[in-house]
């Protein structure tokens, strides 16, 4: 075995070491209960706060289901809606103007950003409810969306549109039969990421959702806020559970696609 | 005239691309067009194909004017200059493609694919991805996918520009062929000179947006401009 592959090895093992401990911690921790100083490890091994928080008040199941369906509604019209905007922007004569504006949203920090919009969710009673936190979060995951996919819309694929044009096929043929399948990856990696956006977000869910919407997100902060580390654990274990789901599919079917 | 174009004229911000141009074309006849890269002639050709619009004239094809009709029904098909094989469809999907969006029955489809596969020497190639592929096979590809759904018209933007000289010389020879099996009427961009000469039954200049048709090939190398002399004389004194 040679030195590099050994080096690169030992690397390797370093980073899933780095990623994988904060993980194993949490979970220790959730099956954890009673830890006081000077003890080095917890004294239980229980899995007490698993059945509190899903069984006897904990409200953690309501969460993870509200935090689900808001994470898929705005990955799902993100994507879908930035796909086809940026397609809009893309081969728009004021292309660079329009491509500044969905900068906007990221200008500001999202609470800033929530308090300024608060006026007009306030009007439109889109507070405190599930439909002003998707609205809410689509303002940031959409313009993303579109810088995403920007690159996308090059000449290249102008050249498909109009070949399938010449061809004798409609535009929405091109679309679905040429224009979906070359996009197909990059649609899926965006959607993963505007879930991410949207799974993570804090800032603007606690402004626009009142507290009302207890999201898995504002849920962690929650038991963090009261210092009850082993339901913090948990929670951030239902957290992370999604993602890594994600993760291991898009490893699993666009990656190996791409190979 | 099969193809006529009447008093062609684009504009770009500022800049004029094409000048009133006006030519006729015969039916089964190659009309090359020479030009440096920039004088117009790859607009030209998408006018035509009404993938861009043109700002005053009209486009007359077998007697009807198509000026104001979409370009997927115009049944005109514009090669490029490469030969952009869509990445997600294999050899056979590829040329069948124009039969799939006409809802040919796929055993029509089938024979009619194959039977062109057999024309160009792909049939061993039908299953292959478009990476798989060399370059004088993906430009031969896409041809079947231009000629299987029997167009009027083609346009031939720079078709073999990407190609190396012996490949290109093989696919020249091909088109020429193929030409002559399938009655072909088109129009043949190109800026090399010897290509052109080759191609076109007629052949044509473009300088500045401005399009000059020649009478005889004896007419087109006589000309200053196109530059036959001057390769001439380069060769003479060489």
């Amino acid at each position: 075995m040679s030195t590099i592959f050994k080096k690169r090895n030992i690397l390797l093992w370093l980073l899933a070491v780095a990623f994988l401990t904060p993980i194993i911690t949490l979970f220790y921790l959730s099956f954890s209960k009673d830890w006081r100083f000077p003890a080095i490890l917890p004294e239980q091994f229980t899995t007490e706060s698993w059945r509190y928080l899903f069984f006897s008040g904990g409200n953690i199941g309501p969460s993870f289901v509200i935090s689900l369906v808001i994470a898929l509604s705005v990955a799902t019209f993100a994507t879908l809606l930035g796909f086809i905007t940026s397609k809009y922007i893309a081969y728009h004569k004021y292309r660079k103007k329009l491509l500044m504006l969905t900068y906007f949203p990221f200008a500001l920090s999202p609470v800033i950003f929530a308090l300024c919009l608060k006026f007009y969710f306030i009007k439109m009673s889109l507070t405190g409810n599930l439909q002003g936190i998707i609205l809410a979060q689509l303002i940031i995951a959409l313009p993303y969306s579109v810088i995403f996919f920007t690159g996308f819309w090059n000449q290249r694929i102008k050249q498909y549109e109009d070949l399938v044009a010449t061809l004798g096929g409609t535009t929405s043929y091109a679309f679905r039969k040429i224009v979906m399948p070359i996009a197909k990856s990059l649609i899926l990696v965006c959607f993963f990421q505007c879930f991410l956006i949207s799974w993570f977000e804090f800032g603007l869910t606690s402004i626009i959702g009142y507290g009302k919407v207890e999201t898995l997100t504002i849920k962690v902060f929650q038991f963090i806020s009261e210092a009850n580390i082993f339901y913090a654990a948990l929670s951030c274990c239902l957290l992370i559970l999604p993602p890594v789901i994600l993760l291991w599919f898009n490893k699993k079917f666009i990656i190996q696609q791409a190979k | 005239m099969f193809l006529q174009i009447n008093h062609i004229q684009k504009k770009y911000k500022d800049k004029q691309v094409i000048h009133d141009v006006s030519f006729g074309l015969q039916a089964h006849q190659t009309l090359s067009i020479l030009g440096k890269s920039g004088c117009g002639k790859s607009t030209l050709l998408k006018i035509i194909a009404g993938i861009e619009e043109q700002d005053q004239g009209e486009v007359v094809l077998n007697g009807k004017n198509i000026s104001n009709i979409k370009s997927n029904e115009r049944n005109i098909v514009y090669l490029f200059q490469e030969p952009l094989l869509f990445p997600n469809l294999n050899v056979f999907e590829n040329i069948a493609f124009g039969l799939r969006i006409r809802k040919m029955a796929s055993a029509d489809v089938l024979q009619k694919v194959e039977q062109m596969l057999t024309n160009l020497e792909l049939t061993e190639h039908a299953k292959k991805m478009p990476h798989q592929i060399s370059g004088g096979q993906k430009q031969r590809v896409a041809f079947g996918r231009a000629l299987i759904i029997n167009p009027p018209l083609i346009l031939l933007d720079e078709p073999f520009s990407s190609l190396d000289v012996e490949t290109r010389a093989n696919m020249q020879q091909l088109y020429k062929t193929i030409a002559k099996k399938f009655n072909i009427t088109a129009l043949f961009v190109t800026h090399d000179l010897k290509e052109a000469l080759l191609m076109g039954d007629q052949i044509s200049y473009m300088d500045n947006g401005i399009l000059e048709i020649f009478d005889s090939k004896k007419d087109f190398i006589e000309a200053d401009k196109t530059g036959v002399k001057s390769e001439i004389d380069f060769w003479n004194n060489l």
